[in-house]
């Protein structure tokens, strides 16, 4: 009895039900989903790796990569490094050295003097004003007893990620191409492939193997079966290493799957005895705070969705690939790093299928430590959620006369006295047994404005997609103060109803929220299967935007007070803003950022940039319209 | 003298069941089968081909070897010793070697051929070499390995036998006569809930783990990079290799069962005894070589047999009449003595067959046998007479 009481009361009251629930659940969404997420380094909510695919067995076979073959390497190495113009010096003392069309001669007849199909592809790509341009060489061994369906990748870039020269991988890939073609115990084809960097050179060269190539890029001469992986080896100094660094983030926040990852933990920890970091966490105490702090930079990385190495391009066409970079002074050499390649090789020839039986969707806190889909995704959910809640109460309390609030909160004790007989109507208005009456909604203006703000969207998104990157930063700022002028400026537009109807009715507001808020909630809960971090940091963001409204019952100093501080507060969270923040906190120059975004939209095929400009700031301009609004 | 000829007929029948019942076997069949393929399951194809190893050296020949493996391990690429399977790290053994023969290859070993070949439901145009060839003189040794669990043992990934199944078809063997006695070995997770529902009598079942429990790798080979064996596998073969060296060792299946350490292989192996004539004490005493070895022994032709027309269905035929002809006998003389006490003629159907039978003799004694005898004795006479007379020429 006392719940059906409750419940009825909560019928009663339009505006406990309408205004005040969703707003505390909105936000009780929002707590507990960013609770969640800070449960997850903890040992009941994370789980240990495991190889889940039994074929990888990794480290059972004996690698035999030492002796002789370091003499090969030295002189392979030799022979590079003689080819280097070493008068190319830079400024900061540093080998600037471009991978010249010398060198790729060499590299060639180095594949072909140890039985390697080789081909070369030159491609170009032209974004943000910059043209990359370079020569991609590879070398296929064909497996001995194997039929030619399926091949793996070994990659060396001759420069870095991190734009470093990268001659001792170059020439491990060269010694191990010499040593894996006297093995016959090859089940899939062995692709060695040599970029000249690890931004473009990997994507031209995967791109045209599916034959998905832009004009600018050559198609391959050469080709080989289906790709069940792809290994890239850094390993840019002279000393002996250390630790592995195992870099997994492919492009969109496409990761590789999980066993691939943990083959390489297992064989450099298991059989190498070589550590493994990720996330360039070096000192890991395996404590909560470095577990959460792998995992937060593994989500900023996933949801940036940029290509962390030359391995990222692999992962758009479902091809498992990871780049393994030395790291630290220690007393590992490249003979090891060459056994932790063949073992790994090894493994991947074991594969009977694609990589498939492990997670896609995890994210990683230690080099033995991960959580998956399933426990993590309601954290992002519960926060796409909150906006999808709102959306669907605004929706609801804009079915109700407005004055029904007050109908209801001054006869209420009357209707009770009458009992639940009283169904009839008191000044003409039918009231049904729920009490207020029903309204018609004004669904034209919202909607058209919701979506044409959307719409508007694609503007910033060209802009900043193909503006030369000189001009990167100086639009940034233009776009701040587009940011705080726009919404004013809508704002009165709105007030004098866009000049063509009367005003706009409180009604419509709500429903302009109310859409706005649909979408946010669609699109990001949506997006948090997809790319779960990118989808929690925008909804993180634009939390106020839920709680925010247009107010225009309370005295006018005050009104204009509260809404102009809300709006200042507002233009902190709006795109540009938190990019130059962000920059700011980081040091890292704007004009790098956007240009990185901008090639990987336009060679990448990143879709940070849409996400940002179509679902994150429309939705972010309407809450500032909603808010300006009230000003005027 | 009726009652003479009975007592001895039934006495030679009680001599021939008693025969039957501990009669040895005359033939030996074995079935191995491992039921996984993929490059890393490498150990189970190397299982059975030890024991493949094995039963051949102890005497089965290969057309009594019924030998099925899912995948060739010896030409997969990723094998870097092409052309053999080790199932030890050592290699000191080749188990692929010049001569070995695969009944069942790749694709064909699936349930369905599995218990056709138990049950023989096979076409007519099925060779000789798929078809368990076995009768109720046979010993036969089924060997199973592969992945398994609670009462199932998948084959080849996409489908699997329960143990209704396997119980299912070694009844029909039972009831076929495709049997004499069996010996029933699994080595796979779980193994001995396959062996739980068997019903037909002279089985002896052996697995390497309880239900829950896993059955382990004993080691790799770090060259060919995988698991080369079983470690119940492994030591069943250990036994079989160091002790039982010849076809004419005396070891029997307890010693066999006894060689069993846990410790070692790191599950619990089960044995059952009860579908076993006699049990425990009796199976015990079955030697090893019974079912991994051969026999030679003499079969007479359909001495076991009991389709209408053997020797055995007519003895108990003849034996049956006897009794019959015994009852009358009686029940004649008591008709005798009656009608003697109270009427001469007494028209009962008895009577009248009585006096029919006693004709029947008459009648043969009828025959003039002293003219058949004079018949006889002229031909020989005659046949001596040209022996002599050739004899005399001849020379």
């Amino acid at each position: 009895m006392a719940l059906k009481s409750a419940i009825r009361n909560l019928r009663n009251n339009p505006h406990l039900l309408f205004v005040r629930l969703p707003n505390l659940l909105s936000f009780l969404c929002i707590i507990v989903g960013v609770v969640w997420l800070l449960l997850l380094p903890l040992n009941e909510y994370s789980r240990n790796t495991y190889i889940s695919e039994n074929a990888l067995l990794p480290g059972q076979v004996h690698a035999y990569f030492t002796g002789s073959e370091q003499n090969i390497f030295r002189g392979y190495k030799q022979e590079l490094e003689g080819l280097l113009n070493v008068g190319q010096k830079s400024e900061d003392g540093q080998d600037q050295v471009e991978l010249t069309p010398v060198i790729s001669n060499k590299i060639r007849s180095v594949f072909e003097a140890s039985g390697l199909k080789v081909a070369t592809q030159k491609y170009e790509y032209k974004s943000a004003g910059i043209t990359h341009e370079g020569e991609n060489t590879y070398g296929i061994i064909h497996a001995p007893r194997g039929d030619a369906t399926e091949a793996i990748v070994l990659i060396a870039t001759w420069k870095t990620a991190n734009d470093e020269l990268n001659l001792n991988g170059v020439t491990l890939a060269l010694t191990l191409a010499r040593y894996f073609k006297r093995w016959s115990l090859w089940s899939k084809d062995i692709i060695f492939l040599i970029t000249p960097d690890s931004k473009s050179g990997t994507q031209a060269w995967v791109d045209a193997y599916h034959d998905l190539q832009p004009e600018s890029v050559q198609p391959l001469p050469l080709k080989s079966g289906a790709l069940q992986g792809a290994v890239a080896i850094e390993y840019p100094f002279d000393h002996r290493f250390k630790n592995l660094h195992i870099v997994y983030d492919g492009v969109n926040g496409q990761l590789p799957n999980l066993d691939l990852f943990n083959t390489a933990v297992a064989i450099a920890g298991g059989q190498m005895g070589i550590g493994s970091n990720l996330q360039e966490m070096w000192e890991h105490d395996d404590s909560y705070e470095a577990r959460l702090q792998t995992m937060l930079r593994g989500m900023a990385k996933q949801g940036l969705g940029y290509a962390t190495g030359a391995h990222s391009s692999f992962m758009p066409y479902h091809i498992d690939a990871i780049t393994l970079q030395t790291k630290g002074e220690g007393w590992e050499d490249e003979m090891a790093l060459g056994r932790t390649i063949e073992s790994l090789c090894r493994s991947l020839n074991n594969l009977l299928e694609h990589l498939h039986q492990s997670f896609f969707f995890y994210l990683l806190m230690q080099s033995n430590r991960f959580v998956s889909i399933g426990t993590y995704l309601p954290s992002a959910m519960l926060i796409a959620g909150n906006f999808t809640i709102m959306a669907i109460a605004l929706w609801m309390r804009t079915g109700y006369h407005e004055d029904a609030k007050s109908d209801m909160s001054s006869d209420s004790s009357q209707s009770k006295k009458k009992g639940s007989a009283s169904v009839t109507s008191k000044s003409g208005k039918p009231v049904g047994l729920n009490g207020p009456a029903v309204a018609e909604r004004l669904l034209a203006l919202p909607l058209t404005l919701v979506t044409g703000l959307h719409l508007l969207g694609l503007v910033p998104l060209y802009i900043f997609n193909t503006i030369p990157h000189q001009f990167f930063t100086t639009a940034t700022y233009i776009f701040v103060v587009v940011d705080i002028v726009l919404p004013l400026i809508l704002a009165v537009l709105l007030s004098n109803g866009l000049g063509l109807s009367t005003p706009l009715v409180p009604q419509q507001y709500l429903l302009i929220k109310s859409f706005a808020l649909l979408l946010l909630g669609l699109s990001l809960s949506t997006l948090a299967t997809l790319n779960f971090s990118l989808s929690l940091t925008i909804g993180l963001l634009c939390a106020p935007l839920s709680f925010i409204t247009r107010s225009d019952c309370s005295s006018n100093p005050q009104r204009f007070a509260l809404s102009g501080l809300g709006l200042g507060l507002l233009n902190l969270l709006s795109p540009p803003a938190v990019l130059l923040g962000a920059c700011q906190y980081t040091g890292v120059s704007v004009e790098t950022v956007l240009t990185e975004a901008a090639y990987g939209w336009d060679v990448w095929g990143m879709w940070t940039q849409v996400v940002v400009w179509c679902v994150w700031w429309p939705a972010w301009l309407i809450g500032c319209v909603l808010l300006g609004s009230s000003i005027f | 003298m009726i009652s003479l000829v009975s007592r001895s007929l039934q006495l030679l029948l009680l001599l021939l069941i008693a025969c039957t019942a501990t009669a040895e076997h005359t033939s030996n069949w074995a079935v191995l089968v491992s039921t996984s393929r993929f490059w890393f399951n490498y150990r189970h194809l190397a299982n059975v081909l030890s024991l493949y190893r094995t039963v051949k050296r102890l005497g089965i020949p290969d057309s009594q070897i019924i030998l099925m493996l899912p995948d060739d391990m010896a030409c997969n690429p990723r094998n870097a010793f092409p052309g053999t399977v080790y199932s030890n790290a050592d290699r000191a053994v080749d188990l692929y070697g010049d001569n070995i023969e695969v009944d069942y290859r790749g694709y064909e070993v699936t349930v369905e051929n599995f218990i056709r070949l138990l049950t023989d439901r096979l076409d007519e145009d099925v060779p000789r070499s798929k078809r368990l060839g076995s009768d109720a003189g046979s010993n036969v040794l089924v060997y199973m390995t592969g992945h398994g669990g609670d009462q199932f043992l998948k084959f080849q990934d996409a489908e699997e036998i329960g143990a209704w199944d396997l119980a299912d078809a070694f009844g029909q063997m039972w009831e076929k006569k495709r049997y004499h006695e069996l010996l029933f070995m699994i080595d796979t997770c779980q193994a001995n809930t396959m062996y739980t529902h068997f019903y037909s009598p002279n089985i002896v079942a052996t697995g390497s783990s309880e239900l829950d429990q896993s059955s382990y790798s004993h080691h790799a080979d770090n060259d060919v990079g995988v698991a080369v064996i079983d470690r119940w596998t492994y030591y069943v073969l250990e036994f079989l290799e160091t002790q039982v060296t010849s076809a004419n060792s005396k070891l029997n299946l307890g010693d066999l069962f006894d060689s069993y350490d846990e410790s070692k292989i790191h599950s619990q192996p089960g044995v059952r005894w009860d579908l076993f004539p006699g049990g425990e004490p009796e199976g015990r005493l079955r030697t090893v070589v019974d079912f991994f070895g051969n026999v030679q022994n003499v079969e007479v032709e359909n001495a076991n047999a009991t389709e209408p027309g053997s020797l055995k269905e007519d003895l108990a035929e003849i034996a049956k009449l006897v009794e019959k002809w015994q009852r009358r006998d009686e029940e004649y003389s008591a008709i005798l003595n009656n009608s003697t006490q109270q009427t001469e003629n007494r028209p009962s159907s008895s009577v009248h067959l009585n006096q029919k039978k006693t004709v029947g003799p008459t009648r043969m004694t009828d025959e003039s046998s002293w003219g058949k005898r004079l018949v006889g004795l002229s031909v020989i006479g005659a046949c001596t007479a040209i022996w002599v007379a050739g004899s005399y020429l001849g020379r």
